[in-house]
C-alpha cells in the first residue's frame, strides 16, 4: 500500500490548528488537517465560515475573530479534510482515520496534535437524566443551528464559560430562570494572590467584570454558595426539579433543562494513547501532557498546541499554534534558530500575556469538591453504570489505581473510554488512598480512540 | 493500598507473589487447606496477562504433543463448574461460566484437514477417550446460522466452554479476603531469601516472611525463580484483542477466535507475535484480526468496534506450563502457564493441595524445567 506522505499533520481545525497551518505554509511544508468537525473553527469558532446567527451581538466580537483564522488558513496552501476522524496513531507517526465510512491511513514527519478541550465531567446525583446538558452543548445548539434549549432553563456551576454563554443565551432571547453558581466560598480570597500577573492581561479581566455587570443588569436571578446539587425526574423519567443547597437550606426550583459546567481540561484522549509523558495540573485540578517551550511532547516530532496541551484559551491556542508551526519548520530546515526567534518574538509575548491570567481564573473557579469526588450514589461511569461509592468499595479491596478498578468494575470500559469517568474516579481513588492524584494515574488508552466498524477497519487488510 | 506496619502482619505460612488469576487460584486452594496466604502483587500498571486475556476454558487441540498437557486441560474442564459454583456461594459473583462445547473455524478445506489430523492424533494418544467432531459448513451453521460463506467448516469440542475473566479475577479476590487473606499491591518483589524458617521476601516497601513461597508472576517469575533454585524460561507473547460494542446474541457457542459474552459484548482475537515486553497494538495485527473475524461471520463488518488491546502471554520454550518445586530449597514452588482460566479449577484443586501436602497424583514431573536443559 502506498501511503501519502505529509511534512506537517495538523489534527483539529479550531485556533491552535487554524494558525499553525497558516504559518507552516508560508515556509512551504506540505501540510493536511485531520478535522472531526465538517467546517473549520473548532468548538469555540464553531461554523465560523457559515454563521447560524444574523445578529452579531449574539455571540460578540470575540466569536467573529474565528474568521481572520479562517481567511489565513484559507490563503494557506493546506489540505483540508473535514470530517475526519482519527483513530490510531503509531509511535512511527502513521495516522488511520476514517472519512465517510472509509479507513485511510497517511505518515506525518511532523505530527501536530490540535484537539482541543473537552468539558471537565460535572457527576452529581442525577446528572444523567435527559434534560441535563452542559454548557458547551447548549452552545454547539447556538453556534452550527442557532437552536436554543427549552424553558425553564437553569444554569448551574462555575467558570467564565458558564458567565459568557449564560450572556449569549440571554441576548439570543432565552429565558433563564436562574444562574446557580457553585463556585465555593472563599475562592476570591484564595485567588487574590494570583490577582497581580492576571493585571497583564487587563483587556481580558475587564471583559469578564462586564459580563457580570451584563448579567446583573439583566434581572436574571443570581445565587451564589450553591452546593448539594440534585436532579430530580418528573413521572416521565425527563428532568423536572432540581433541588440545591443555599447557606444550609434545602431548595427546589421546577425546570426543563439545566445547563452545568465546571470548566474545561485537556482533550488527553489521543496523547495517552500515544503513551506521551503526561503531568497532573494541581491548580487546574487536570491531566496535561508534558510538553517543551515549544510544545514538543516527551517524543520527538509529536506536538501538542492549544487547550489540549494545557487550557489556557483560543487567543493562547492561536499563539502557540504559530510557535508551534515556527518550530516545526525550523526542524524541517525550513529556517535556522535565529529567524525562529526573531520570528516568534512577537507570539511568545501575546502569548505571555494570555497565560498570565490563568492561574487566577484557575485558583478562583476550581470545582467544588462534591463535583471531584462525589457522593456515593452518583454514577460515575455513565457508560457502563458505575457509582462513586462502587469505586470507594473497590479501593477498600485493595485497587490502587484505575487500571484496577476498571478490571473489577467495567468503569471506564464503554464507548467513551473514560473520557466521562477518567478524572472523577482517579480524583476518588486519591481522596481513599490519601495520596495525591499523580501517584494515582490514569487510564490506558486504548486505539481505536473513535469507535468504528469491523469492517471498515478489516477493509484495511485487503 | 493496604499496608501493614507490623512485624507479626507480615509473616504469613504461605507468600504467594502475583495476584492474577493464577496466584489468586492457588491461593484459594491453600486457604481451603487451612494455610494462611498472603499475596504480594504489583499496583496499577504492571503487565497483568490475566486482565487481558479471552476468557475461554478450552481443550480441543491443547497438548498435542503433551498427552499430559491434555490430560490436565480436560481436569480442570471438568473441575470447573464445582469450582465456578463455589465462588457463587462465597461471594454472588457469578463468573458466567458456559461449558456446553466450543467451536474452531476453519477458513480453508486444507486447514480443516490439518485440525482434523491433529485432534485424531490427541484422540489416539488418549486412548480413544478425546471427544471431537468435524463440521462442514452446512453442519456448522446447525450451531451458528451466521457462519460465512468462506468459511470450510470447524471442529466441535463438547468440553470447551467459557468465562467472564474478569468477574472470575473479581469473585476469587473477594472470597480470598473473605477467607482473611491478604493483599499487599505495594510493589514488585526484588528479592527472596530462603531463610531456616521459610523465606523472606523484600520489596521497596518493606519485608515480608513465609514459610513457603509460591512463584505465581507470570513473567515476572524469571527474575525470581533463580533466588529458590528453581527455573523460569519464559517469554512474553503478545495477543491483540477486539472489542466490540454489544450486539444482540447470536453466538451460542464460544470460537477460538469470536465469542460473546453474557452481556452481548463480542471479543475478537488470537493474533500471536514475538515482540518482546510490548503490550501495544498496531493497526494491521487489528485489521487482520477484523478481517478473519469478518469472514467467519460476515454480520460482525456492521458492528462497532469499541477498543482492541495488547497483552503478553506468559510463554515456555515449549508453550507448556511450569509446575515445579525447589529441590535446594524445599517449601518454594512454581506455577506458570499461560492458559490461567482453562487451568483455574486445577489450580485451586490438585495444584494447591500438591503444594500444601508436597504431594500429587498428577504427572507434574513433565512440567519441570529440566525439560529445557536437557
Amino acid at each position: 500500500m502506498n501511503i501519502p506522505v505529509y511534512d506537517l499533520v495538523i489534527i483539529g481545525a479550531g485556533p491552535a490548528g487554524m494558525s499553525a497551518a497558516a504559518t507552516a505554509s508560508s515556509h512551504g511544508l506540505k501540510i493536511v488537517i485531520l478535522d472531526e468537525q465538517t467546517a473549520p473553527g473548532g468548538q469555540i469558532y464553531r461554523s465560523i465560515s457559515n454563521p447560524a446567527i444574523a445578529d452579531e451581538n449574539i455571540l460578540g466580537a470575540d466569536y467573529y475573530h474565528g474568521r481572520s483564522l479562517l481567511t489565513a488558513m484559507r490563503y494557506a496552501n493546506v489540505d483540508y479534510l473535514p470530517g475526519s476522524i482519527v483513530w490510531a496513531v503509531s509511535p512511527d507517526l502513521s495516522i488511520s482515520f476514517s472519512r465517510a465510512g472509509k479507513s485511510s491511513q497517511i505518515k506525518a514527519k511532523k505530527l501536530l496534535i490540535a484537539t482541543g478541550a473537552q468539558e471537565r465531567p460535572v457527576p452529581f446525583p442525577g446528572w444523567t437524566l435527559p434534560g441535563v446538558l452542559t454548557c458547551g452543548a447548549a452552545q454547539i445548539l447556538l453556534k452550527s443551528s442557532g437552536l436554543t434549549p427549552a424553558a425553564p432553563l437553569i444554569l448551574a456551576g462555575s467558570g467564565p464559560l458558564l458567565l459568557l454563554i449564560a450572556a449569549q443565551l440571554n441576548r439570543a432571547g432565552v429565558e433563564i430562570e436562574a444562574i446557580l453558581d457553585t463556585t465555593p466560598k472563599g475562592r476570591y480570597l484564595k485567588s487574590l494572590r494570583y490577582l497581580p500577573a492576571a493585571l497583564r492581561n487587563l483587556p481580558l479581566l475587564i471583559k469578564g467584570v462586564g459580563l457580570l455587570v451584563e448579567l446583573k443588569r439583566s434581572g436574571i436571578r443570581y445565587v451564589n454558595n450553591v452546593s448539594q446539587l440534585k436532579a430530580l425526574p418528573g413521572s416521565n423519567q425527563l428532568l423536572s426539579k432540581l433541588q440545591y443547597s443555599v447557606d444550609n437550606r434545602i431548595e427546589t426550583s421546577s425546570c426543563t433543562t439545566l445547563l452545568v459546567h465546571q470548566g474545561v481540561v485537556p482533550n488527553v484522549q489521543l496523547t495517552r494513547a500515544l503513551q506521551l509523558e503526561h503531568q497532573w495540573d494541581e491548580l487546574q485540578q487536570c491531566w496535561k501532557p508534558s510538553l517543551d517551550s515549544w510544545g514538543e511532547s516527551s517524543q520527538a516530532g509529536i506536538f501538542v498546541a492549544g487547550d489540549s496541551g494545557g487550557i489556557a484559551g483560543a487567543r493562547a491556542a492561536e499563539y502557540m499554534g504559530e510557535l508551534t508551526a515556527q518550530r516545526i519548520a525550523q526542524q524541517l530546515g525550513k529556517l535556522n534558530k535565529e529567524s525562529l526567534l526573531k520570528q516568534t518574538a512577537k507570539a511568545g509575548r501575546l502569548l505571555y500575556q494570555q497565560q498570565a491570567i490563568r492561574p487566577f481564573l484557575d485558583a478562583m473557579y476550581q470545582p467544588a469538591d462534591e463535583f471531584l469526588k462525589p457522593s456515593d450514589e452518583t454514577l460515575v461511569c455513565r457508560c457502563e453504570e458505575v457509582t462513586a461509592g462502587q469505586i470507594r468499595g473497590m479501593v477498600a479491596q485493595g485497587c490502587t489505581g484505575p487500571n484496577q478498578t476498571k478490571a473489577f468494575s467495567r468503569a471506564g470500559m464503554g464507548p467513551c473510554q473514560g473520557r466521562l469517568c477518567g478524572l472523577t474516579v482517579a480524583q476518588i481513588i486519591a481522596d481513599e488512598r490519601k495520596v495525591p492524584v499523580k501517584d494515582v494515574g490514569y487510564y490506558k488508552i486504548r486505539s481505536p480512540i473513535k469507535p468504528l466498524t469491523i469492517g471498515e477497519i478489516a477493509d484495511l487488510a485487503e | 493500598m493496604t499496608q501493614f506496619s507490623t512485624d507479626s502482619q507480615r509473616r504469613a505460612d504461605v507468600c504467594v507473589l502475583g495476584g492474577g488469576i493464577v496466584g489468586l487460584a492457588v491461593a484459594l486452594g491453600l486457604q481451603r487447606n487451612g494455610l494462611s496466604v498472603t499475596i504480594l502483587d504489583e499496583g496499577d500498571s504492571a503487565l497483568r496477562a490475566s486482565r487481558g486475556n479471552f476468557g475461554l476454558v478450552w481443550v480441543q487441540g491443547k497438548g498435542d504433543t503433551l498427552p499430559e498437557y491434555a490430560a490436565i486441560s480436560r481436569l480442570s474442564a471438568q473441575l470447573w463448574a464445582n469450582h465456578a459454583q463455589q465462588l457463587k456461594d462465597a461471594t454472588g459473583i457469578d463468573v458466567q461460566l458456559q461449558q456446553r462445547g466450543g467451536l474452531f473455524l476453519c477458513l480453508s478445506e486444507p486447514e480443516l484437514r490439518e485440525r482434523q489430523a491433529m485432534l485424531t492424533r490427541m484422540r489416539v494418544a488418549a486412548g480413544g477417550d478425546y471427544p471431537f467432531e468435524t463440521l462442514d459448513l452446512q453442519q456448522l451453521r446447525e450451531f451458528i446460522p451466521e457462519a460465512g460463506p468462506e468459511v470450510a467448516g470447524a471442529t466441535w469440542g463438547p468440553e470447551d466452554g467459557h468465562l467472564n475473566p474478569l468477574l472470575y479475577l473479581r469473585a476469587m479476590t473477594e472470597h480470598f479476603l473473605q477467607r482473611g487473606g491478604k493483599i499487599d499491591n505495594s510493589g514488585k518483589i526484588s528479592r527472596i531469601e530462603p531463610t531456616d524458617s521459610g523465606f523472606t521476601l523484600t520489596s521497596d516497601a518493606g519485608q515480608w516472611h513465609g514459610d513457603q513461597v509460591v512463584l505465581a508472576a507470570g513473567l515476572g517469575n524469571r527474575d525470581l525463580a533463580p533466588q529458590v533454585g528453581l527455573s523460569a524460561p519464559l517469554v512474553p507473547n503478545r495477543g491483540q484483542v477486539l472489542i466490540c460494542e454489544r450486539v444482540k446474541p447470536f453466538l451460542n457457542y464460544p470460537t477460538g477466535h469470536v465469542r460473546q459474552t453474557n452481556e452481548g459484548t463480542l471479543q475478537l482475537g488470537d493474533s500471536k507475535e514475538d515482540v518482546g515486553f510490548d503490550p501495544g497494538t498496531t493497526t494491521d495485527v487489528i485489521a487482520k484480526i477484523a478481517h478473519r473475524a469478518s469472514q467467519m461471520f460476515p454480520l460482525l463488518r456492521d458492528v462497532r468496534l469499541i477498543r482492541a488491546w495488547g497483552a503478553l502471554r506468559v510463554m515456555t520454550p515449549d508453550g507448556y506450563p511450569l509446575y515445579e518445586a525447589s529441590k535446594q530449597y524445599p517449601g518454594a514452588y512454581l506455577v506458570t502457564c499461560h492458559s490461567g482460566v482453562t487451568l483455574g479449577a486445577l489450580h485451586e484443586g490438585p495444584i494447591a493441595d500438591w503444594i500444601a501436602s508436597d504431594r500429587t497424583e498428577l504427572p507434574l514431573e513433565v512440567f519441570n524445567a529440566k525439560r529445557f536443559t536437557l
